[in-house]
């Protein structure tokens, strides 16, 4: 399945979000691992889901995601 | 039936366009055949030619300004539309992010950098072809290739400076890579392109100061930038001109004198250098009906450089000068001013406007071959 | 938006493609595909609109001068029938002498000439200028 595509979040407990996803490798019984970026200190913090939405380093609750990894392309207009 | 021959005074009304102080009138160019009953004014080349004048007034690399006198207003207008849409130049078209983690956005970033005037080897812009772009009727358009696509790139990340002054507060000198300017990009010539563009022909930004973005620490841009050929008319980036103008010479008649305290008064309704002031000479002052008569030695207001004129109007709002001043302008007397953004020089960028009219004709002139056939 | 977003594969460098191809040999500078004219319907000999694809005031208007300057031409005028096509009508009514083709073909005759003489006048006058300023520059 294309990780494009927007599935809807299954409150059934089941895993909604097949292992492809971002963060791909750490897929536990409780989710993939998302790595995210500390708005405060820029330091990585990797959330499953659950977790508090907090910076482990500083302890900042705003969190970015990382920018795609692949390229973008657009027309200089 | 003889031809009639205008006498040089109806000629040289007709060559003025009236400036009234509220309208303008005698506008429409009248050289036509059938206008003016037993005149021929059918075209020829050979009158063309002789009356043809060009006189520069300033040639710089990136700003010329001369006169094209003896044309209709409908070939100036040509060269002037052609200058700004339809001479190729340049630019970047295609941008392909790679990475970009500064504050700006890949949107904003790649309109940033499509506006930023390129130059190189004029020869190896020439060799160029289009790059053409898929369409409805030709879904696979051109693949890029050595002759169409001109590569660059930005690449660049910024980092602490170690060496920096602790105090330091300018982000310049406290990071590395904290401006990213129009020189950071690098070009990176494929196929043929190292014959034509080396050394000082290389493609590089004209100004190599213009600020793309600002970084701080950690954040890096890497980027690929492809530049096609394109004119003016499909994006203003490709335009080579900053601006491609002309105006009419203005005219100015004084019709009766205009003398003493009203002769000072006259000239500052004019930029300076336009009307100069001279003393009534006695030959002027005996001649009768002159208007002069009695006022030797006085000062009078003589036109010295029209070309200077505004045409402002001003001197037709005040009582003293009225029906004592005409201004006008000449009709076929254009004194363009065209400025390159960089990438040509100016004086051959009005050759190729030439160029691509003429050559615009040559290709409907084909197509009119076909129809005939 | 981005214009695409492509999949690895796809987003191969021209850096990294493979030898340019040989490059398709084209006679214009501004080549594009060949150009047709259109008569528009109604046309006789001596009376035509012709239809040009994408030409504007730019040619319009000069063809216009050039072809109004035929004495054999009774009547010329261009229009550009809607501003978001990029159309340009030309009609032309000529006398019994000639036909309306004939005095279109006359008429890019003359504006080409008129190119020729421009060209040719600029460029001495030019050379001219330099070498006048040349001079200033080392006296």
């Amino acid at each position: 399945m294309s990780r494009e595509q927007y599935q809807v979040p299954n409150m059934g407990g089941q895993n909604a979000f097949s292992g492809d996803g971002m963060g791909a490798g750490a897929g536990s019984l409780d989710g993939p691992v998302v790595a995210y970026l500390c708005g405060e200190c820029n330091s990585r913090v990797s959330l499953k889901r659950g977790d508090q939405i907090r910076c482990k380093e500083c302890g900042h609750r705003v969190l970015y995601k990382e920018r795609t990894k692949r390229m973008v392309q657009f027309e200089a207009r | 039936m003889a031809p009639l021959v205008p006498s040089q005074e109806e000629l040289d009304r007709r060559r003025l366009v009236d400036i009234n102080p509220e309208t303008v009138s005698n506008i429409p160019s009248t050289d036509f055949p059938g206008h003016w009953p037993g005149e021929s004014h059918e075209w020829s080349l050979e009158k063309f030619k002789n009356d043809l004048k060009i006189e520069f007034h300033r040639n710089e690399r990136f700003e010329a300004s001369f006169s094209l006198i003896g044309v209709d207003a409908s070939i100036a207008n040509a060269f002037r539309r052609i200058l700004m849409a339809e001479v190729p130049s340049i630019a970047i078209e295609f941008v392909f992010v790679h990475n970009n983690t500064s504050v700006i956005q890949d949107e904003v970033l790649a309109q940033r950098l499509g506006l930023i005037p390129l130059k190189g080897s004029v020869e190896g812009i020439n060799w160029m072809r289009w790059f053409k772009k898929p369409t409805e009727d030709d879904p696979e358009g051109s693949n890029p290739a050595d002759y169409n696509t001109i590569v660059l790139r930005l690449d660049v990340e910024c980092t602490k400076n170690p060496d920096a002054d602790p105090q330091e507060e300018d982000p310049r000198k406290l990071y590395k890579n904290a401006h990213v300017y129009a020189k950071d990009l690098t070009f990176h010539p494929v196929g043929r392109q190292d014959q034509f563009f080396v050394g000082m022909d290389t493609i590089q930004p004209v100004n190599p100061d213009i600020l793309i973005a600002k970084l701080r620490p950690g954040q890096a841009i890497e980027m690929e930038l492809h530049c096609i050929k394109g004119i003016g008319a499909d994006h203003a980036k490709f335009s080579p001109v900053a601006t491609a103008s002309y105006r009419l010479l203005p005219d100015i008649k004084i019709l009766r004198p205009i003398i003493g305290e009203d002769a000072k008064k006259f000239a500052k309704c004019f930029p300076s250098g336009v009307i100069g002031l001279e003393p009534v000479t006695r030959e002027e002052a005996a001649q009768k009906g002159s208007g002069y008569e009695g006022h030797e030695g006085e000062q009078k207001a003589v036109v010295v450089d029209p070309f200077k004129d505004t045409v402002s109007r001003e001197c037709l709002r005040h009582e003293e000068f009225q029906g004592k001043v005409k201004l006008g302008r000449m009709r076929d007397h254009f004194i363009f001013n065209i400025e390159s953004v960089g990438q040509f020089e100016s004086d051959s960028l009005f050759l190729e406007s030439v160029k691509v009219l003429k050559l615009k004709c040559a290709r409907w002139k084909r197509g009119l071959t076909d129809l005939m056939r | 938006m981005p214009a695409s977003v492509h999949s690895e594969e796809q987003d191969q460098s021209m850096l990294d493609a493979s030898a340019p191809q040989e490059q398709e040999e084209q006679t214009d500078v501004l080549e594009l595909e060949e150009k047709r004219i259109v008569v528009l319907p109604g046309a006789s000999d001596t009376a035509a609109s012709f239809q040009f694809e994408g030409e504007g005031h730019t040619l319009g208007n000069a063809l216009r001068y050039a072809i109004m300057k035929n004495p054999e031409v009774e009547f010329c005028g261009y229009t550009i029938p809607h501003p978001s096509e990029t159309k340009m009508n030309l009609r032309i009514q000529t006398y019994d002498t000639t036909t309306a083709t004939e005095a279109l073909e006359k008429g890019l005759d003359t504006l080409m000439d008129l190119c020729d003489v421009v060209t040719d006048k600029f460029t001495t006058e030019r050379d001219a200028f330099n070498a006048s300023q040349g001079d200033r520059m080392e006296a």
